[in-house]
């Protein structure tokens, strides 16, 4: 558990700032063939997403780097951890399922797929990203939880808009 | 209440002349006032005038940027698609008359439909594909967008009943809600003219679900306010499926059809569906070349029944 829970949490976040990096790039571009213009878009919200994600670990560490007990700190962050995957967990696994569903999907059943999974998806997820902060670092009552947490979830929630802004402002 | 779109608004051009015409902010903003739309109101306030009049230059960026958005809908409706799916059987009916095929695109806009059938090839190379449209900077843009991917369609600012070619098939999507209803028989009746072989056109589904169905997606998928204000008042626009059969029967040289039309599919699968009018001597051929897609078909009569 004290590998796994950070390194699911570190993949979901990478994953994530690469589809952001999507969506950033979305309704820009009115060309018909875009998959290299996505691909694109997709590595830039990777890497904006893996800097945050590299912010956040700089700070975990160095905070227990200073730290007197680092290893119950530790152990509160992987359970605080834990938390937060009992709900990013479900909600990636809907997402990914809804994702198999249009690819997969005949063209009418994936229109279905759209109108009652990714466009609502797509809005839930920074309540989502909000509430499962909110139930992780309300277990606990260490500091470096909360500040982790809490700026982990800002840099996931920037990670669009800032792509957007950088590189997507204006038509292509 | 009058629903109105900000984008039928702030953007005219004289039928005739094709010249723009000039539009007075204020009278945009009273009307919107006036229809009880403040919302609507407030995001054309924000766009700029130069002496009381809207900037065609940043009217027209705006509505680039607005069908630019746009497009990513149809993308993910699969609309190029759909529209191959009725395409080619109708072209194939249509060949039977022995003249290259000439599809058209009405109020085209950035011409998604006719540059992703031509990227496609699902029609052939034995077929012209045009988009019309009146407003000249989406018709440039659409023009710039198919010259830089080097896409075999053309595209015309004109008006699409004024064009010196007739067309084989008349299409268009999203855009019958624009018409008033008791202008949609006059739109069905310019179809119905020597060498025009048929005609299709999607709009939205007049479904309870549709206004919410269009705010959610709007809401996740767009950004510009205006786009997100015209697409839920589209969805309330729509016209339901007797009043697009009653008008369509209007082209009186047709058979007139909806294809899979909410009652008969999945409403949520349905949030497009299509009006199509084909000439009778050609029924059975379509028919044919759509194969078990045809048990969609449902004809005027049925409905009007």
């Amino acid at each position: 558990m004290a590998a796994t829970v950070p390194v699911l949490l570190g993949l979901l976040a990478l994953i994530d700032g690469g589809f952001a990096g999507f969506r950033a790039a979305t309704g820009r571009n009115a060309r018909i063939r875009k998959r290299r213009y996505y691909l694109l878009a997709a590595r830039r919200g990777y890497g904006v997403g893996a800097a945050g994600l590299g912010f956040v670990a700089l700070l975990v560490a160095t905070a227990l780097a200073v730290s007197a007990d680092p290893v119950p700190r530790y152990a509160e962050l992987v359970r605080a951890g834990i938390r937060l995957l009992q709900i990013l967990l479900p909600f990636a696994a809907l997402v990914v399922l809804s994702l198999l569903g249009y690819w997969l999907l005949p063209m009418r059943e994936s229109t279905f797929v759209i109108l009652v999974g990714l466009g609502p998806f797509t809005l839930l997820r920074p309540a989502v990203v909000l509430g499962a902060t909110a139930w992780s670092v309300l277990g606990s009552t260490d500091w470096l939880v909360w500040a982790g947490e809490v700026t982990a979830a800002v840099s996931l929630l920037a990670v669009e808009p800032v792509v957007h802004r950088r590189w997507y402002r204006a038509p292509a | 209440m009058t629903m109105l779109e900000i984008s039928d608004l702030v953007a005219e051009w004289d039928p005739v002349t094709g010249q723009r015409v000039r539009i007075r902010r204020d009278d945009v903003v009273a009307r919107l006032c006036a229809a009880g739309d403040e919302r609507a109101a407030r995001i054309v306030r924000r766009m700029p005038v130069a002496g009381g009049f809207l900037d065609p230059v940043a009217v027209d960026r705006l509505l680039v940027r607005v069908h630019t958005e746009l497009q990513r809908l149809n993308e993910e409706l699969h609309m190029a698609r759909r529209f191959a799916e009725i395409l080619v059987p109708m072209l194939t009916a249509a060949r039977v008359t022995g003249n290259r095929p000439r599809v058209v695109d009405i109020g085209c806009g950035l011409g998604f439909l006719v540059r992703s059938l031509a990227a496609s090839g699902s029609l052939g190379a034995a077929v012209d594909l045009v988009g019309v449209d009146l407003n000249r900077a989406l018709v440039a843009e659409a023009t710039r967008l198919a010259e830089d991917e080097g896409l075999p369609c053309s595209f015309v600012c004109a008006d699409a009943f004024a064009l010196t070619e007739p067309a084989t098939v008349y299409l268009s999507s999203g855009v019958l809600h624009h018409f008033p209803a008791e202008r949609l028989a006059g739109f069905f009746r310019a179809q119905d003219r020597p060498g025009t072989q048929a005609f299709v056109h999607y709009d939205i589904a007049a479904t309870r679900l549709a206004p919410f169905g269009a705010w959610l997606f709007h809401r996740a998928r767009m950004r510009e306010p205006l786009g997100r204000h015209d697409g839920v008042m589209s969805a309330r626009r729509a016209h339901s499926d007797q009043v697009l059969l009653s008008a369509a029967a209007h082209a009186t040289g047709m058979e007139t059809f909806l294809f899979e039309p909410p009652r008969h599919t999945n409403p949520l699968c349905a949030a497009m569906r299509p009006v199509l009018g084909v000439r009778p001597e050609l029924t059975g051929e379509f028919r044919r070349a759509m194969g078990r897609r045809a048990r969609g078909l449902v004809p005027a009569r049925t409905r009007a029944g």
